[in-house]
């Protein structure tokens, strides 16, 4: 390990009503692969895009290559050798592999461009890192890990110094993972300083030097990865610390009555023979990290997405879901996470979404029986405590709290019995949260049954009832509450893949 | 400004309604203080021939409007009903009656068919009211052997379709298209087809998840859309008598600035049958004082192209401020 290449001190950085980064340390040296841990919503991203130029921090300091430096955008970041490898690849599909690696600032002849040039650009490019890809191949033709080795090479055509490695291996397979350890030993020999930023311990332990872990903002600690233990890392990780109240035991009966169970559904790649069990009362927490697949089982279990098998039963009846209609007509409800797309329609009042599922209830005849509509919505916003003017207002006009609660009216005015919340607090502030909190337990002492997906291993702990791990799309493992530790949650959820 | 937004009779008209009213009115000042004789009976009765046919284009093409479609059909597909009707009632002698039925059905089938491609083989609507248009176009030639088809006089037998669009100077026409306004006005904002074609105009991926079968809604709207277009024939045929193969595309453009300019808007979700009605005024209006002005047609197609994207500008950079 080389000299410090890059060093962020104090940094802090607010949004409304988050404070996202509570002076933050962070350094990488030269030729070293420096992880960045922690959970979703830790402020690792956050970091990345502060250094990157895309978020404006509000104070500390950035020293890079022994001067202080404040980048404003990532193309300023770029020109200067700071380059992000994204999780999502920033490639155009109907391109070749030489015309994305040279987007932008293709070589020139004449008034033309120099396709000769830059394919043999590209070429010497691709031998220097000795990867096998012909440059005059079109992007989309390429596996996702080619397509990444793709955006490494043109990362290092930029002469870059730093890379950040954002979650990298999410969509690789085994053997693309250990082409791109490759890749990024031969880095660390060239001097480039690494950021590695992943969720997978295994993957730490074989290709970093130093972890550093954050937690809610703030910096936690920095340790040398062969002196530390998988433990130590998740321990940082979770914090020793829930300051919110966990629950002690489950509050559903164990004879309580099966309203749902879920038999080897498959669906898509994220989605691999979950199977689990919902009784009537309970609050079933399914923990894990992004892109686990979670999301995508309660859309292909509502029918929002297509499914390649699985079997689903309601009450113990064999059901065939092949539609949100049919999902609905069997009574369940979907708050999705992303409630502005999937959730609210923002272009219209609040007394149309809350009868938007159970419209067939308000005709008179041909007529939608508008005083009726008015009531039932004005009933639920007593209920919910919605904060609107009254319930013809535009929901787009309602903060993100109150946009949620117009969705879980809309599932209760159709009186659904089995709920999947997707996520129900993200964005949305404390006071709004416990709010929610406490009608998803009075929901379920009515009698109705949840499904909570979420990230915050706070809110799983003291939600749940029951716990349901994913990892991968497949499900590792259940906890009863009794049991539940964040420590045992996170184990599972980042448990090594062979 | 902001206080009179909020009087409840101003709130309950609509705003940017009475505007356009006024907009209206002004331009109806103009022409009579440019033209001699503007002012008075006959201008206004020959306007009304073309805010009749004009008018049911107008509101059918509000409906898939508002579910954020689009139908660049509906002109030749009008002219295709009042052909393939026209050529049937003259040739096979059918009944009056049962030709004008058949002038429907086929704007209803035109309809079906622009709805089930967007809805179920996701096609866009732009592509397919094109190909529809080509279509509709088509299929009137091949089938009229592209002949003009010439409709009853008012003394021939089967003549009394034109009491649709008056008897003697009593405009029934006009009657029959504002009853027709309020029946559209009602399905849009007191029914569920009218419900569900705005929520998914507004938010498609919502209101499907929210269990409802936005397919056969956005189908639904397009029928409508068709339905009123076959229905415009007739008064087409009852104001013009002839018509002629291969025509037809300008209506689209006049009916959907028609609906633009009332305050539907392009993105879908938000539609104001009130504002078509005026906007369908103001094009006839148009129409009517470029050619008593001795202007050619083009001109008028010059004026009406302005006045579509003014109004989309103005729906575009009314959105961007609220954003």
């Amino acid at each position: 390990m080389g000299e410090v290449i890059l060093e962020m001190k104090q940094i802090d950085k607010s949004f409304p009503g988050v404070h996202a980064l509570d002076h933050v340390d962070f350094n990488v040296r030269r030729g070293e692969v420096h992880a960045l841990m922690g959970e979703n919503g830790a402020g690792k991203s956050t970091l990345m895009k502060v250094l990157t130029g895309i978020y404006k921090k509000d104070s500390g300091s950035i020293i890079y290559e022994g001067k202080e430096t404040e980048f404003h955008n990532a193309k300023e970041a770029q020109d200067a050798g700071v380059i992000i490898v994204h999780q999502e690849l920033n490639m155009v599909g109907d391109l070749t592999v030489a015309q994305n690696i040279f987007l932008g600032r293709e070589p020139r002849k004449g008034l033309g461009i120099d396709d000769k040039k830059m394919i043999k650009d590209s070429r010497e490019l691709f031998d220097h890192l000795k990867i096998e890809i012909d440059p005059m191949e079109k992007m989309s033709d390429l596996t996702v890990g080619k397509q990444q080795m793709c955006e490494i090479a043109k990362a290092i055509s930029h002469d870059a110094k730093v890379i950040i490695f954002d979650e990298p291996s999410a969509a690789l397979t085994e053997k693309e993972i250990e082409d791109l350890f490759i890749i990024i030993r031969d880095l660390k020999k060239r001097q480039l300083g690494i950021v590695y930023i992943s969720h997978r311990m295994d993957e730490i332990k074989q290709i970093t030097d130093r972890v550093t872990v954050m937690r809610d903002g703030t910096y936690i600690g920095t340790l040398m990865t062969k002196e530390s233990t998988k433990d130590e890392i998740i321990n940082m990780m979770v914090g020793r610390i829930i300051y919110e109240d966990p629950k002690q035991q489950s509050a559903c009966p164990p004879d309580a009555p099966i309203v749902l169970k879920v038999e080897n559904l498959n669906a898509g790649k994220m989605v691999k023979n979950v199977s689990f069990e919902l009784r009537k009362g309970e609050i079933l927490g399914f923990s894990g990290l992004m892109g686990a697949g979670r999301t995508e089982t309660a859309r292909a279990l509502f029918g929002a997405d297509p499914k390649q098998s699985g079997t689903i039963y309601i009450n113990g009846e064999k059901v065939d879901i092949k539609s949100p209609q049919d999902a609905v007509k069997y009574g369940i409800g979907y708050l999705s996470e992303d409630r502005k797309r999937y959730g609210v329609v923002v272009g219209r009042s609040v007394a149309e979404n809350t009868t938007m599922a159970c419209l067939d209830n308000y005709l008179k005849g041909f007529l939608i029986n508008k005083r009726a509509e008015k009531n039932v919505s004005d009933e639920y916003i007593k209920r919910l405590a919605t904060k609107t003017p009254n319930s013809e207002e535009l929901v787009m006009n309602l903060s993100g709290g109150n946009q949620q609660k117009v969705v879980i009216a809309k599932w209760l005015a159709r009186d659904c019995d089995i709920l999947i919340f997707d996520e129900p607090t993200r964005g949305i502030d404390v006071g709004a949260k416990n709010e929610i909190y406490k009608l998803m337990n009075q929901l379920v002492s009515e009698g109705k049954s949840i499904i909570m997906i979420s990230s915050e291993m706070t809110e799983i702990l003291r939600m749940s009832d029951r716990i349901v791990v994913m990892c991968e799309g497949e499900i590792k493992g259940e906890i009863d509450i009794s049991e539940a530790t964040s420590e045992n949650i996170m184990d599972k959820a980042t448990r090594n893949i062979s | 400004m902001g206080k009179l937004k909020q009087n409840p009779i101003i709130k309950q008209l609509g705003f940017n309604r009475i505007i356009l009213f006024l907009v209206m009115l002004f331009i109806y000042l103009i022409f009579c203080v440019l033209i001699p004789n503007f002012l008075g009976l006959s201008h206004v009765m020959s306007m009304l021939n073309y805010v009749c046919f004009l008018g049911f284009l107008a509101l059918g093409v509000t409906f898939v409007i508002a579910t954020g479609g689009i139908d660049f059909s509906i002109g030749p597909v009008m002219f295709c009903c009042a052909l393939i009707s026209g050529y049937t009632l003259n040739q096979h002698g059918v009944p009056m009656a049962a030709a004008l039925v058949i002038c429907i059905l086929v704007g209803t089938l035109f309809g079906g068919f622009n709805g089930y491609m967007v809805a179920y083989w996701d096609v866009p609507p732009f592509i397919i009211s094109m190909a529809s248009m080509n279509i509709a176009k088509g299929l009137a030639s091949v089938y009229t052997k592209t002949t003009t088809v010439s409709w009853p006089q008012s003394a021939d037998p089967g003549g009394w379709f034109r009491n649709f669009l008056k008897v003697g100077n009593v405009p029934v026409g006009l009657i029959i298209f504002l009853i027709a306004a309020v029946v559209c006005s009602v399905i849009l904002n007191n029914t569920k087809p009218g419900r569900y074609i705005l929520g998914l105009g507004s938010n498609r991926e919502a209101v499907r998840l929210s269990g409802v079968n936005t397919k056969k809604w956005e189908m639904i709207a397009y029928i409508i859309c068709g339905t009123l277009a076959g229905i415009a024939a007739i008064f087409f045929a009852a104001a013009y008598s002839t018509v002629q193969p291969g025509y037809g595309d300008q209506y689209n453009n006049e009916a959907i600035a028609a609906c633009v300019m009332g305050g539907t808007s392009m993105i879908g979700g938000l539609a104001s049958i009130g504002g078509t009605v005026i906007g369908t005024l103001i094009i006839a209006l148009i129409q009517e004082g470029i050619l008593a002005m001795k202007l050619t047609k083009d001109v008028q197609l010059i004026i009406t192209a302005i006045i579509v994207i003014a109004a989309v500008y103005i729906d575009v950079s009314a959105r961007r401020r609220k954003n």
